[in-house]
């Protein structure tokens, strides 16, 4: 007798009144009379707003016009006025810095953004590395391309470790991804030495990373670019500038003042606390200002310390001292049953705090350290309180020049804008990494 | 007559005013197994956490393995290899994958090179039967992997004893099983142990002695047999009693 045929029953759709965006509506948005109120009173507000911010900034908005007279001859108002916001936008952008010169912004940006693709490169390993050095040596490529003017032989150094660690992180990636090795074995195995004694192989390594070395004062040395100073470094350039060195400085700091302050030994603890309680009860504009007026003071007569870097220090010890509140926050997140196990295998201080507390106390800090690097990148906006012309001050600046005189709406538009892109960015790119870091790690 | 492995002399702890240890005396030698029960409170964690110096005593002397722990603690890092300690609550690591646990020690504590640390872990876990979850991460397994985990991580570090601090209490019977076996194991392989734990058919398998503690004290200390079926003390035959 043959066997019977099987047939496997047809799907069939799922019950109406279960799924499905109709019924989710129905559910969610009209479910009885209170609720329906609710959705169309939200619904009014949100198509009043959308179409007035439409209106101003879209339909009724002036593209061409040579002053704010103008502007307001045509619809007075009821419109925005673009062309203000043109003819000041690469100011807004790039400052004062000279135009024929605001490639090397670009391209220091850029350089940025090509160091830190390898990060995003799933066979990468290397990770931790090619971001230390990110933080370690890209700043001195950088401040080059901003700052130029002469180099001593110091400076010329440093830039040339700032390209070394460029090229190594990209032949560190291409090797990786290619091959599966480090540059190191790659090279080796290239030269026909894998065989080679250890001593041999590092001596091979070491002469590779002096050549590259070589290499790059080389290529160093002949650039010359023109110096800009400071003083005319604006806009979102130097809110990067600012923001960018306080973020990456904070992070370290932070974790060493938090542990600082939980150490056993009380001199260290004492000074951490009383750093971080000093810095915390005093609003960021003040010590801004006390840096500003104050340090001059303090400093040897005649040694001139560049507004731009007292900025700088006083937003980055500012941001430290917040941080390691955060930090320390999650250390103590941390069940002490994980320092005994890691004691108890024998493992030390450091390596227990590097290999078991840091990153747990991390990754659960992500969201708290992301929101502290938003808040210091808005923060930045105070340093106009002591003449200095970021992106904010700048878009200030556009309703003081004679012709538009009075247009602060749109290039504050502008600004809120290119702020939000920023912000908006860090939280989508922390709420990405929490993810990443979570996956395979729970009980689903 | 073997060597003493620990051994420990009129040791006295204080939490504050509060007196938790008092005149323990203790001599553990090699390959012996020591089982310490006794009610909660009594003291025996805190004990046995002198041990490793995860707690740090008053008065009286600790040795182990021939080092004595000193007051200022300077050759804490030398005991604290030669001791392996489980704990009630596993304690992993949790962002670790269960084969990173175990090369933790390996290559940072004792500085091998990854194959062979690798190597080193995979062997101890397949000794306590879970080399096929090494890739997961410890969140991921029950309770009872999660013990045999610990139990395999505390072993690549080459310990000379091992500690237990009530290893299985916190787990179901069935996963209480697989983890009092692999202890078995461990103790038939000829490690020195000292285990608290409640487990009085462990313990009259494998115990060499049965420390019974009440107070801070050592109440009663005798071979398992003589413990469970004349216990000395009243007290003793109370918890007893109580237990079984
Ligand atoms: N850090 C501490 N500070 C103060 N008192 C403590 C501390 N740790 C433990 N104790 C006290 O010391 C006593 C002994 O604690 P211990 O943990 O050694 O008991 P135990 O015998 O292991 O109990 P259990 O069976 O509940 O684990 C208890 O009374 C406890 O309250
Ligand atoms: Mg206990």
């Amino acid at each position: 007798m043959a066997p019977k045929v099987f047939v496997p029953s047809p799907d069939r759709p799922p019950p109406v009144d279960t799924s499905g965006p109709l019924v989710w509506i129905r559910r969610n948005l009209f479910r009885d009379v209170p609720n329906t109120l609710m959705t169309l009173l939200g619904a009014y507000i949100a198509v009043t707003f959308v179409t007035a911010v439409v209106d101003w900034a879209l339909i009724d908005a002036v593209w061409q016009a040579e002053s704010r007279r103008e502007c307001l001859d045509l619809v007075g108002r009821s419109g925005a006025c673009w062309p203000g916001v043109f003819v000041w936008f690469e100011n807004l952008i790039y400052g004062l810095y000279p135009k024929d010169q605001v490639w090397r912004i670009n391209t220091g940006f850029l350089l940025l953004v090509v160091w830190m693709v390898p990060l995003w490169m799933p066979r990468v390993v290397s990770k931790v590395a090619i971001g230390l050095s990110a933080v370690m040596l890209y700043p001195f490529l950088a401040s080059y391309f901003f700052l130029g003017g002469e180099k001593g032989l110091v400076w010329t150094a440093l830039i040339a470790a700032g390209l070394w660690g460029l090229i190594w992180v990209w032949a560190t990636a291409l090797t990786e991804t290619l091959t599966g090795k480090s540059v190191g074995t790659w090279l080796i195995g290239r030269l026909g030495r894998s065989g080679a004694d250890e001593a041999t192989q590092m001596r091979i390594r070491r002469g590779a990373a002096l050549a590259l070395f070589v290499v790059s004062v080389l290529l160093v040395a002949p650039a010359e670019f023109v110096e800009v100073r400071t003083q005319f470094w604006g806009g979102l350039f130097l809110t990067l500038v600012i923001s960018g060195i306080g973020i990456t400085f904070s992070l370290p700091a932070g974790i060493l003042l938090a542990l600082g302050r939980r150490s056993k030994m009380p001199v260290v603890a004492t000074l951490c606390t009383v750093f971080i309680e000093l810095f915390r009860s005093v609003p960021l504009i003040t010590i801004l200002f006390m840096f500003n007026t104050m340090l001059p003071l303090f400093l040897p007569a005649g040694t001139e310390v560049n507004q731009l870097v007292r900025a700088i220090v006083a937003v980055c010890l500012f941001a430290a001292a917040y941080m390691a509140e955060i930090i320390r926050g999650g250390l103590q997140a941390i069940p002490s049953g994980q320092y005994e196990a890691a004691t108890s295998l024998g493992l030390g201080y450091w390596q227990t705090t590097t290999q078991v507390v840091l990153p747990q106390a991390l990754k659960i800090m992500i969201p708290a350290i992301v929101g502290n690097f938003i808040g210091l990148f808005k923060d930045t906006t105070l340093v106009s309180i002591i003449g200095l012309f970021d992106l904010m001050n700048m878009a200030r600046a556009v309703g003081e020049d004679s012709n538009w005189l009075g247009l602060f709406i749109e290039p504050f538009f502008v600004v809120t804008l290119i702020y939000f892109v920023f912000c908006f960015a860090m939280s989508c790119y922390s709420m990405n990494l929490e993810r990443k870091l979570s996956a395979g790690r729970e009980r689903s | 007559m073997t060597a003493r492995m620990i051994e420990v002399r009129g040791l006295n702890k204080w939490y504050d005013q509060f007196h938790v240890l008092k005149d323990i005396d203790l001599t553990v030698r090699d390959g012996e197994k020591y089982v310490i029960c006794g009610p909660s409170g009594s003291g025996k964690s805190t004990l046995i956490r002198c041990i490793n110096q995860l707690e740090h005593h008053q008065e009286g002397d600790i040795v182990v393995d021939g080092i004595a722990v000193e007051k200022k603690g300077r050759n804490q890092r030398a005991i604290r290899s030669r001791v392996g300690m489980v704990f009630q609550s596993f304690n992993l690591f949790p962002h670790m994958t269960v084969l990173d646990n175990c090369t933790l020690t390996p290559l940072l504590g004792l500085g091998m090179p990854k194959a062979e640390a690798e190597e080193i872990a995979m062997t101890h876990l397949t000794r306590v039967g879970i080399a096929e979850q090494a890739l997961k991460f410890p969140l991921q397994l029950s309770g009872g992997q999660q013990q045999r985990v610990a139990i395999a991580r505390a072993l690549t570090m080459r310990p000379k004893i091992m500690l237990f601090d009530e290893p299985t209490s916190a787990l179901d019977p069935e996963m209480i099983k697989e983890v009092l076996n692999v202890m078995v194991e461990l103790a038939e392989g000829g490690m020195t142990m000292i285990c608290v734990t409640h487990e009085m058919g462990f313990a009259r398998q494998v115990a060499d002695r049965v420390v019974f503690m009440d107070g801070g004290e050592i109440v009663e200390s005798a071979p398992p047999d003589a413990f469970f079926d004349s216990p000395t003390y009243d007290r003793s035959a109370a918890f007893l009693s109580h237990i079984l």
